[in-house]
């Protein structure tokens, strides 16, 4: 029997517990992902198990939707390693030859995770693959144009929430949705158990300008991981 | 007064947000030309126009991200969205080929290979060895372990290899299919010990070149696996002392997160004889001072420092000397 699917916004929908995004580049997946056709369109499953925001999308108690880029928009990501969740927000926000004119900066410091992120960008237009560290706003700041909508920060370093807070108040525009997937094992052993170090995140991220929208924890999609998913006030 | 800029144009606007001047880059563009601008900015280096500019007006303030909250910051033409999408994809290209110029990452490859090669040959050589005991009873392992794998490689049949090592002939022969695998397997023992060579001595090389005084200190290869374990050259010349002193140590600093005693010294200091070969009590003394020196010796590699010879480190190692005679017999076990 066929389930049925749920529009999350252009170019995304949800059926049952999967996800499944309009490729944008139809016949070619990106880490050997499920494809199926349906008519002239060919959808690419998001799985929830590697991409901390298609698990964030699965585990949310709010509207899935407030968590995604809208079409055309700009967006800031980093840590793209490389490359698969940006190809499925590629798919939401550019689609097919970029037509919908949208723009993915996607940050990373390893020279050999950029490697595969080049090639990607060479076939889906409106990624921009910037190698640099993220921590460093002055590294970033050359290459946005303008303020972005949707900022989404998957870094394994120490202080996680303070370069957030950074970067957010440096690119992101108001009331842009800001996302952070905060990785518990890499914050610094002194802050204590998980439980302290997400906490010390919440109250740094509590303080600045940042709202808070929602807390998700990712217990069973992704270990040790909580994603903060807030607004730029 | 404020000076915003990025790679098209610099401005310098007043504090009621008034455009003072601004300088356009006129001349003609090149992918090349966008990217190189991109990086210079990436540096922290100004623009042409930015510096003119700069230098211009007195008392400016630099706002490097000051053109994204500009509202009347001039938009991209299509011209300008084209040049800037290819630039920045040729500046990542560039960049990763840039990578295979980091000496550290050459020397993580060239020892993470290394050590690959090291732990294929001991599963590969003790199962070789073993094959061949199980139809060469009589045979001592122990005693012509070195002689046994050239002995199948060098010989028609294992008959013939018994004759060679003058020992019993086996009961039961294995099959003409089982024989070739047995000596084909022996046969790349033998490379796998002619590629470990080759590879260190390219680390032996490397290392000399590349840590000199800490090679002096450690050993070539113990000196590229420390530069390895730390990360980089520049990561292990920040490093504490004591941190360096328990690199390669990994899983005892974790049990000593738990309440266990601290490890005296990583895999790679004990493998100098000063420390092996020292009486258990000196050990974590000498692993201490040896570390404390290694700590120096990266500092003066990575800072351009005059490099170490022999004197120094024979100096380095009377004083170990000095350390063991200070300390000839155990301390007492304290309550």
């Amino acid at each position: 029997m066929r389930r049925k699917s749920l529009s999350l916004g252009w170019g995304i929908r949800r059926e049952g517990r999967n996800f499944w995004t309009r490729n944008a580049v139809k016949g070619v997946s990106v880490r050997k992902e499920k494809r199926k056709r349906d008519g002239r369109n060919e959808w690419r499953h998001w799985n929830s198990t590697k991409s901390k925001i298609s698990a964030s999308l699965l585990r949310t108690k709010k509207d899935p939707r407030d968590l995604l880029p809208e079409v055309g928009q700009t967006c800031l990501y980093l840590g793209a390693s490389v490359g698969g969740t940006v190809s499925h927000i590629h798919d939401c926000v550019c689609g097919s030859g970029n037509h919908h004119r949208g723009k993915i900066f996607a940050v990373d410091i390893s020279p050999r995770m950029m490697r595969d992120l080049v090639q990607l960008c060479d076939k889906r237009p409106g990624i921009f693959p910037i190698l640099a560290d993220a921590r460093n706003v002055s590294e970033l700041s050359p290459f946005i144009q303008k303020k972005v909508d949707w900022l989404h920060q998957d870094l394994s370093i120490a202080d996680q929430a303070k370069t957030f807070i950074k970067v957010s108040e440096a690119f992101l525009k108001r009331d842009g949705v800001a996302l952070l997937s905060l990785k518990g094992a890499s914050e610094r052993n002194s802050e204590g158990d998980m439980k302290n170090r997400f906490q010390n995140a919440k109250t740094i991220i509590e303080d600045s300008r940042l709202k808070i929208i929602e807390i998700i924890d990712l217990k069973g999609l992704e270990q040790q991981h909580i994603l903060f998913n807030c607004k730029f006030r | 007064m404020r000076l915003q800029y990025d790679w098209r144009l610099a401005r310098i606007i007043d504090d009621e947000n008034v455009i003072l001047d601004e300088i356009y880059w006129t001349s003609s563009r090149g992918i090349s030309s966008v990217a190189k601008r991109l990086l210079g900015m990436q540096k922290g280096r100004f623009t042409n126009e930015a510096k003119i500019l700069f230098e211009r007006f007195d008392d400016v303030k630099i706002s490097p991200e000051g053109h994204l909250e500009d509202i009347d910051w001039p938009e991209y033409t299509q011209e300008d969205r084209d040049i800037f999408e290819m630039a920045v994809i040729k500046m990542a290209k560039l960049g990763v080929a840039e990578s295979s110029g980091n000496m550290d990452r050459r020397l993580d490859m060239l020892v993470s290979s290394a050590n690959e090669i090291r732990s294929a040959w001991t599963t590969s050589e003790s199962r070789c060895i073993e094959w061949i005991g199980l139809f060469l009873t009589e045979l001592n392992l122990e005693n012509k372990r070195k002689e046994i794998i050239e002995a199948v490689v060098s010989n028609g049949s294992i008959i013939e290899v018994a004759n060679f090592l003058e020992t019993v002939s086996p009961l039961h022969l294995p099959t003409t299919e089982e024989w070739t695998s047995m000596q084909h397997h022996c046969k790349s023992v033998i490379d796998l010990v002619i590629r470990m060579d080759e590879h260190e001595e390219a680390i032996r090389i490397f290392s000399l070149d590349y840590i000199p005084s800490l090679s002096a200190l450690l050993g070539p290869l113990g000196a590229a696996k420390l530069v390895v374990l730390a990360g980089s050259r520049e990561r292990l010349a920040r490093m504490p002392s004591g941190s360096l002193q328990v690199l390669g140590a990994h899983a005892a600093m974790a049990a000593h997160r738990n309440g266990a005693p601290p490890p005296k010294h990583g895999s790679i200091l004990f493998s100098m004889p000063q420390i092996s070969k020292s009486p258990r009590w000196v050990r974590g003394k000498i692993a201490r001072y040896i570390a404390g020196k290694a700590s120096i010796a990266s500092r003066i590699d990575h800072f351009d420092g005059k490099s170490w010879g022999k004197n120094e480190v024979d100096e380095i190692f009377q004083e170990v000397t000095k350390i063991i005679e200070k300390f000839p017999k155990p301390p007492k076990r304290t309550r």
